[in-house]
């Protein structure tokens, strides 16, 4: 395109231009490389238009070649805010805020667009047809899992017989495997705001102390990620954790600048000592307080959110899985393609994969690779605000104050501890910036986690609800606080106590 | 067996220990706590309460919470309190049948686990004795003893649940020696002077009673009501201290066995009322629907049948002689009831 600077940013969408990197913020690395990008960004919003025209037709502001419900600007990774909360408004009963305060730190949602409006029957149906896609969930990850395997097994025997036929027919057999992994975090990931909005509408009618007993009762009772430490513990190269040596999202974290924003993780071997006798569950000491289809009803419902949460994570660690083998086989492959060794974290992956046919896609790498730097040089907000049209970024102001909040119930006492330091024999809090799925192993350990980010659905938060230990995201400067320091936190007020260092 | 040794060495030491015992009241402005506190000031010991109100009756009163690690005392009486006390009795935590998840699992599981934290740094503790409720074993099936705690029961509130969770912990803090003592319902009158609190517990029932209002009892309560009055609770709970309990648990309730017909008419009869009791159960369940429109809450309906099938023989765990509840307690409960309300408990 001459005339116009050489850019990495996807086009604002025309209608919603209100973006959040909130979602993305707490476990994606601050920057991704185009690769990466073309990796996430793009079957994310597949997976959404796909879930949007299953479940309300085809929305017209939906179409097009723009990008809607996710954004890359300044390669920074923003989810759409504006269009998530026009979708929660699709869903009767289901308000813009629950969105942001299930994903987006509490800011205020943008104003809605009245004129998009759906229909009250389309809203029905589309409610009716979410639950059916949520039933679904269970085999659909089963199936993928197997896949993700294959897709593993096959990557091994490709490297080790260092066939390039073999690399290629990874290459395109991973496409459809990642595109359907996104897909169903997508469809969990939404799933969860109606269902726990759901939950918390029943509870209230059917309880004495139905907000509180929700927040007790929805815990997901195992997550994949316990497994996978322990497959990563094998130290097999192509096993089913290797990837969380790695930086989650980033596949290019060995070339720089890349390597720079990517978070690597440090793998903790989980010896989790469980106690011999466990205290009854919240959610089955409820059932003798309720008569018996209510609590059933209580049960069911506690059972469905714990297993979207379960579904939620199962689906992103296969993500991150899938997203491994790219980070393996992409540079197996560039050379074989005649690609310079620092180019392919500039190519998407279409390009990447059309390369053989038409070599001439491999000079769009150069102009990208300038256009990145001048990108990374630049400070990108939390939100982003593109309503002004003249293509500045601008923040996007919320007019309450984001407060700091309990999102897994209960109390934890302890000395703060980063996930990087070694576990003190002393009860811990872990205090963090933000947290992924790689501090799970310290978890059985620690008696809560304070994150300066997070919401109430974020992974942490599900993860603290896994162990059944308090967590409270929100809370600025958390990661900076002393070694030694004494904390204690209640989760269940987001009330944060910092006690005295004697 | 080795419960034997311990309690007759204990009997040995008693004299000796006595003389120097400084207690720690963990929630000893209440009702029980405050009567476990004159116990123990009557036992010749050094008392010392915390509570959030910061009051006591007897002793020293030091304003705290149990659900604050390291009860939230301030550094200089903190390190007082833990070089100087060699007994504990936790007593924290209001009976609320009507609290939600979120309060009792704050005060019975964070609470008791934040206080047995405060316990391991004390190094001068002899013997801590837990204020456990027979509640703690909610719908328990099958015939229970000391030894029991989960029975696959169900809980009828969140306050059963929470004193479950509070003795589990107990008795997995195998490194101190705290040992538990449920107790019944406590009647008698309010060892702080006044009216008896009626907003919680079985207590909660009089005013409807007293009223003449009707209630539904399974039986026409022709059960036992496991009661016990206040004075003998505490001195239960010093006899633990002092025997010492060890890690064991107890259960304490009046060896009489008044069933919960006659707890009833004993504390209406200074009124002059006789309760209406019936054995029909649409009447439990209009009190369940409309109860709180009446001033009872629901969730007293649970309690109108038998509770659970406990051994009497429970109470032989405790070393003879057995406390003497007051006679006539009971009666001194309804009698209290007509005092006015005019005592400020803060």
């Amino acid at each position: 395109m001459p005339g116009r600077p050489v850019s990495v940013d996807t086009d604002p969408h025309p209608y919603f231009k209100v973006y959040s990197a909130g979602n993305f913020g707490e476990v994606a690395p601050q920057r991704l490389s185009p690769m990466s990008w073309s990796l996430v960004g793009d079957p994310m919003e597949r997976g959404t238009r796909a879930l949007a025209r299953l479940l309300w037709g085809r929305p017209p502001w939906a179409e097009g070649t723009y990008y809607v419900f996710v954004g890359y600007f300044g390669c920074r990774p923003y989810h759409n805010l504006a269009a998530c909360c026009h979708l929660s408004q699709t869903i009767p009963g289901l308000a813009p805020q629950d969105v942001t305060d299930a994903y987006f730190e509490g800011v205020d949602p943008p104003a809605e667009l009245a004129a998009l409006r759906a229909t009250k029957v389309r809203q029905a149906t589309g409610t009716a047809l979410l639950l059916r896609e949520l039933r679904q969930v269970g085999p659909r990850l089963r199936a993928l899992e197997e896949r993700v395997a294959e897709l593993e097994w096959g990557l091994r025997a490709a490297v080790t017989a260092n066939s390039p036929v073999a690399l290629a027919g990874v290459l395109r057999d991973a496409q459809p495997v990642l595109e359907e992994a996104w897909a169903v975090h997508i469809l969990t990931t939404s799933g969860l705001v109606p269902l726990s909005a759901l939950q918390r509408w029943v509870y209230r009618r059917l309880t004495r102390h139905g907000a509180q007993i929700a927040h007790w009762l929805s815990r997901p009772r195992e997550l994949v990620w316990d497994r996978l430490h322990m497959a990563a513990a094998t130290m097999d190269p192509y096993g089913p954790g290797s990837f969380l040596d790695s930086s989650f999202y980033e596949v290019a974290d060995d070339t720089a600048p890349w390597r720079d924003y990517a978070v690597r993780h440090k793998r903790a071997s989980t010896s989790a000592g469980e106690q011999a006798l466990s205290l009854v569950d919240p959610a089955e000491a409820i059932s003798g307080m309720l008569p018996p289809w209510r609590s059933k009803t209580v049960r069911a419902l506690a059972v469905t959110v714990g297993e979207v949460m379960a579904g939620r994570e199962h689906s992103k660690s296969l993500a991150m899985r899938t997203l491994h083998i790219y980070r393996r086989l992409l540079p197996e492959l560039s050379p074989l393609l005649g690609l310079d060794e620092s180019a392919w974290p500039y190519l998407t992956i279409r390009e990447f994969t059309d390369l053989p046919t038409n070599p001439g896609l491999a000079n769009r790498a150069a102009p990208r690779m300038h256009a990145c730097r001048l990108a990374l040089g630049t400070p990108m907000p939390e939100h982003l605000d593109l309503t002004g049209g003249d293509g500045v970024p601008r923040p996007w102001l919320s007019e309450r104050p984001q407060t700091q909040r309990g999102v897994a119930p209960g109390i934890g006492t302890g000395t703060v501890m980063s996930p990087d330091d070694d576990l003190p024999d002393e009860p811990v809090i872990i205090v963090c910036s933000s947290a992924d799925a790689d501090i799970a192993p310290l978890l059985p350990f620690a008696e809560g986690v304070l994150s300066e980010r997070g919401s109430d659905l974020s992974h942490i938060a599900i993860l603290s609800r896994e162990y059944g230990i308090p967590c409270v995201v929100g809370y600025p400067g958390a990661a900076s606080l002393p070694r030694g320091t004494a904390v204690s936190i209640n989760g269940s007020t987001g009330e944060v106590k910092i006690l005295d260092q004697s | 067996m080795t419960e034997c040794t311990e309690r007759s060495e204990g009997r040995e030491g008693m004299a000796k220990r006595n003389t120097a015992m400084n207690v720690l009241v963990v929630g000893g402005s209440g009702y029980l706590g405050s009567a476990i506190a004159q116990a123990c000031a009557k036992a010749g010991a050094e008392v010392r309460v915390v509570s959030r109100r910061g009051t006591a009756t007897v002793g020293e009163g030091i304003r705290g919470d149990a659900r604050l690690p390291r009860l939230g005392l301030p550094a200089g009486v903190r390190a007082d309190v833990l070089a100087q006390t060699t007994h504990v009795v936790l007593s924290f935590g209001p009976v609320a049948w009507t609290t939600g998840p979120g309060e009792a699992l704050e005060t019975h599981s964070s609470g008791m686990r934040s206080v047995l934290a405060f316990l391991r740094e004390m190094p001068g503790l002899e013997q801590a004795v837990h204020v456990s409720s027979l509640l703690a074993l909610g719908r328990a099936q099958g015939r229970v003893t000391n030894r029991e705690l989960y029975t696959g029961q169900d809980f009828r509130n969140w306050y059963e649940y929470g004193k479950y969770c509070a003795e589990r912990l107990v008795r997995d803090a195998t490194d101190l020696p705290v040992g538990s003592v449920r107790l019944g319902p406590v009647l008698g009158a309010d060892p702080r002077g006044g009216r008896p609190d009626t907003e919680h517990g079985l207590p909660a029932v009089f005013p409807h009673l007293l009223a003449g209002y009707p209630v539904h009892l399974e039986a026409r309560g022709d059960f036992p009501s496991w009661v016990t009055d206040v004075s003998s609770a505490a001195e239960v709970v010093v006899k633990a201290l002092t025997a010492p309990i060890g890690r064991a648990t107890w259960t304490w309730f009046d060896p009489a066995m008044p069933t919960l017909r006659e707890v009833f008419t004993e504390v209406c009869r200074a009124w002059g009322v006789v309760p209406k009791i019936f054995d029909a159960k649409p009447l439990g369940w209009v009190t369940r629907r409309f109860g709180g429109r009446l001033g009872v809450a629901g969730e007293l309906t649970d309690y109108a049948k038998p509770w659970f099938d406990l051994d009497p023989a429970v109470l032989r765990d405790i070393p003879e002689p057995w406390p003497v509840p007051e006679p006539d307690y009971l009666a001194a409960t309804g009698r209290a009831l007509l005092e006015p309300a005019t005592v400020s408990r803060g």
